[in-house]
């Protein structure tokens, strides 16, 4: 690989910004990945900063189940972003709808709609769940799978 | 002079100052905003459907997910009404231990909401502190209920768990600590210069305004209106618990945030006062299946506001009908009127006053100057509007750019 | 006599037709049938004289052959009383109470949505709770709706984004 290319993955791996997006949640996950950005559980020191626009981002972190409404955003969010870039799936509702499967309005997970590189299940998703889950994605992109 | 154009910008569903989603139609004229309009449903999930068609106790766990800040607010709102059809005596320990968790829950939740609100006015150092703060409360919901949120609490007749003599010793440990610390905000929140200066005459809600269009909860309080389920229309062990209702005459965000930290002070106190009196006795009564014809109609004081749920039973194991009125609900009709006339900038600040369970952000510039049909710009010619337009009013930032290029400034 | 008893009193006195259609479950908790024709009356006796200044919500239901409303006042003292109208189905017309209660739009707009009543009087604007590309004429909370009659997703946009 070419200098650059090592630098941009390096400094992907070192510091991947994440946009959140809550498509239909309960508030609980959205909760609990701001809680992970404070003192107590600290993403930060991973690098891991909170951005405001999908075109910063190299992660999606989607909270909730898809609703109908949230459905067209979602697609032109991810669409928004630049290559390369990740979903992660936070809470059992973003990995398979968790107890709103079934209803109407709701489609299911995210990756009814949108390719999901990491699923992080709990209900809600705890802090500890979520860093796990974000250095095992960093890890799994380090040896070149994502 | 130009004259001065609307603008109308979309502010959802997806936007950094919110955590959930719902979209906002501002129509700006300059940096103040003329006329506000919301739109909701993006976090229909179709529950009130599925309740239908799900029993009871299943229900417990589907509602306890409407909203996961209040859910055992949600849990315990409905499953009263269900206890109060079937006629279902809840034994005193129970409605003590639900009582305990449900100010707990109130705790964490007005901790979250100073820190949410400190972070919408800049003021991350508080957020930081507050949250780290709202840990403590965290683990003791962990530790007594087996989740941080979503507690699994309640079943239908009772309580699932039982506290200990150790877990009450711990409570009462760490309602001293978060006590010292309210007391540091609530210092903080009245003598922090830029805080108040920040927070005083925004978000503006007369008595007549908050009274007419039904806000609840805090944002009610903090504009006089002195409404609290709590003391209204007591449930679990209320009217045995000594208690104040906290209100301000401000009608602003400022009362709204002195409000949330004086009603942190009182569920201190009636914290303290339901473990030391907690009496001794099963936690659960033994409940039907099938629940005979009835409805009810049940009350809770949210840490947003009131919650009403009614529920309707048909003599089967599953609920006729279950309605929910989210305290959000009430509210948030009243922010388009707190909207109106304030600045822009102020935005995301009045929609979390009234302590919203939602948030997102879209971005779009529609310009409607009246003449032709709306149009979308690209941000090329967004960018030179806006260069134009500063210019028009004598500011050239290109100008000002190479002056201060050479100065290191950027 | 207790307040909820005072109420009773008062409602039957001044509406005869009430009579034997008042209940009491419980303390603070009345619940009273009236016919739809004679809501307004009954409405406006009780948010102007008799001190039920607070809407709590308005609960929608499908009752099979009509659909009901239910209305639920309560007073600054904490008594709830619920007033139930119900509207026949073909021709389920209520009217506004935005006018006393500008809050009542969402619950209002709610019963349009979900249940397919029809509300005189309220204002035009965004529905809710449902998207706007939901097809007319389906009404998830009737009865006889099912979530597998739910409509298929939308043509117009795509089915999903895969890498």
């Amino acid at each position: 690989m070419k200098l650059i290319t090592h630098i941009v993955k390096w400094a992907r791996l070192k510091s991947p910004w994440v946009l959140h997006f809550n498509t239909g949640a309960c508030n609980a996950c959205d909760i609990e990945i701001i809680a992970a950005l404070t003192p107590q559980f600290d993403l930060e020191r991973f690098g891991v900063q909170l951005k405001g626009t999908p075109r910063h981002a190299d992660v999606l972190l989607c909270s909730g189940p898809v609703t109908r409404q949230i459905r067209d955003r979602l697609v032109r969010i991810y669409e928004q972003m630049p290559e390369p870039k990740f979903v992660v799936a936070m809470g059992t509702c973003s990995c398979s709808g968790g107890v709103f499967q079934g209803c109407y309005n709701v489609m299911g997970g995210i990756d009814t709609v949108l390719p999901v590189s990491a699923f992080i299940p709990g209900c809600p998703a705890s802090p500890t769940a979520l860093i796990d889950g974000l250095v095992k994605l960093i890890r799994s992109v380090e040896e070149g799978e994502p | 002079m130009p004259k001065s154009r609307r603008v109308q910008v979309t502010i959802g569903p997806q936007h950094p100052a919110l955590k959930e989603p719902e979209s906002f139609l501002l129509t700006l004229e300059g940096e103040i905003i003329r006329d506000a309009g919301v739109r909701l449903g993006y976090n229909h999930r179709g529950i009130e459907k599925a309740a239908e068609g799900r029993s009871y106790v299943q229900d417990l766990y589907l509602i306890e997910r409407v909203c996961g800040i209040c859910s055992h607010s949600h849990s315990t709102c409905f499953i009263q009404a269900v206890e109060e059809i079937a006629a279902l005596e809840v034994p005193k320990r129970a409605q003590y231990i639900r009582t305990l968790i449900a100010e707990l829950e109130r705790v964490h939740s007005h901790l979250l909401w100073l820190g949410v609100a400190g972070h919408e006015v800049g003021f991350d150092t508080l957020l930081m502190y507050t949250w780290r703060d709202r840990e403590v409360v965290m683990d003791l919901l962990a530790a007594l209920t087996g989740n941080r949120v979503n507690y699994g609490l309640n079943t239908l007749g009772g309580v699932r768990r039982d506290i200990s003599t150790e877990q009450k010793d711990e409570i009462l440990k760490a309602v001293d600590a978060l006590e010292e610390r309210t007391r540091y905000y609530i210092g903080v929140a009245t003598e922090e210069i830029t805080l108040i200066d920040r927070l005083s005459g925004v978000g503006k809600l007369s008595r007549e305004d908050a009274i007419r269009l039904g806000a609840v909860g805090p944002t009610g309080r903090a504009s006089g209106v002195k409404r609290d389920a709590r003391k209204d229309d007591p449930y679990g062990v209320y009217a045995e618990v000594e208690f104040n209702v906290v209100t301000s005459d401000r009608c602003d965000v400022y009362g709204r945030t002195l409000v949330r930290a004086g009603e942190l002070m009182e569920s201190y106190k009636i914290i303290r006062q339901l473990v030391r009196a907690m009496p001794e006795g099963p936690i659960t009564v033994k409940a039907p299946r099938k629940i005979p014809a009835g409805e009810a109609l049940s009350r809770y004081e949210a840490p947003r506001g009131e919650d009403v749920h009614y529920v309707r039973a048909n003599g089967t194991e599953k609920p006729e009908r279950v309605k929910i009125r989210a305290p959000t609900l009430a509210n948030v009709q009243v922010v388009s009127h707190m909207l109106k006339d304030g600045y822009l900038a102020d935005m995301p600040i009045v929609v979390a006053a009234i302590d919203p369970c939602f948030s997102c952000t879209d971005r779009m510039i529609a310009v409607a100057d009246g003449r032709a049909s709306p149009g979308t710009l690209t941000w090329e010619q967004a960018r030179m509007h806006g260069i134009e337009w500063h210019r028009e009013r004598g500011l050239d930032f290109a100008d000002l750019n190479r002056r201060f290029a050479g100065r290191g400034i950027h | 006599m207790s307040p909820e008893q005072q109420i009773e009193l008062n409602l039957a006195k001044t509406f005869p037709y009430l009579q034997g259609k008042i209940r009491i479950q419980r303390a603070r908790r009345v619940f009273v049938d009236v016919e739809a024709e004679h809501f307004g009356e009954v409405f406006d006796y009780l948010v102007q004289r008799a001190g039920f200044t607070i809407l709590c919500t308005i609960t929608g239901l499908d009752l099979g052959a009509t659909l009901g409303a239910l209305y639920h006042l309560a007073q600054e003292s904490g008594i709830v009383l619920t007033v139930a109208i119900a509207v026949p189905k073909e021709a389920p017309v209520i009217r506004t109470v935005t006018s006393t209660f500008p809050a009542a739009d969402a619950y209002e707009r709610e019963m349009v949505d979900l249940l397919g009543m029809q509300v005189e009087g309220l204002a035009p604007g965004n529905r809710y709770p449902l998207p706007d590309n939901w097809p007319a004429g389906q009404y998830p909370l009737r009865k006889d709706w099912k979530p597998a009659d739910e409509p298929a997703r939308p043509a117009d946009t795509k089915e999903s984004v895969n890498a």
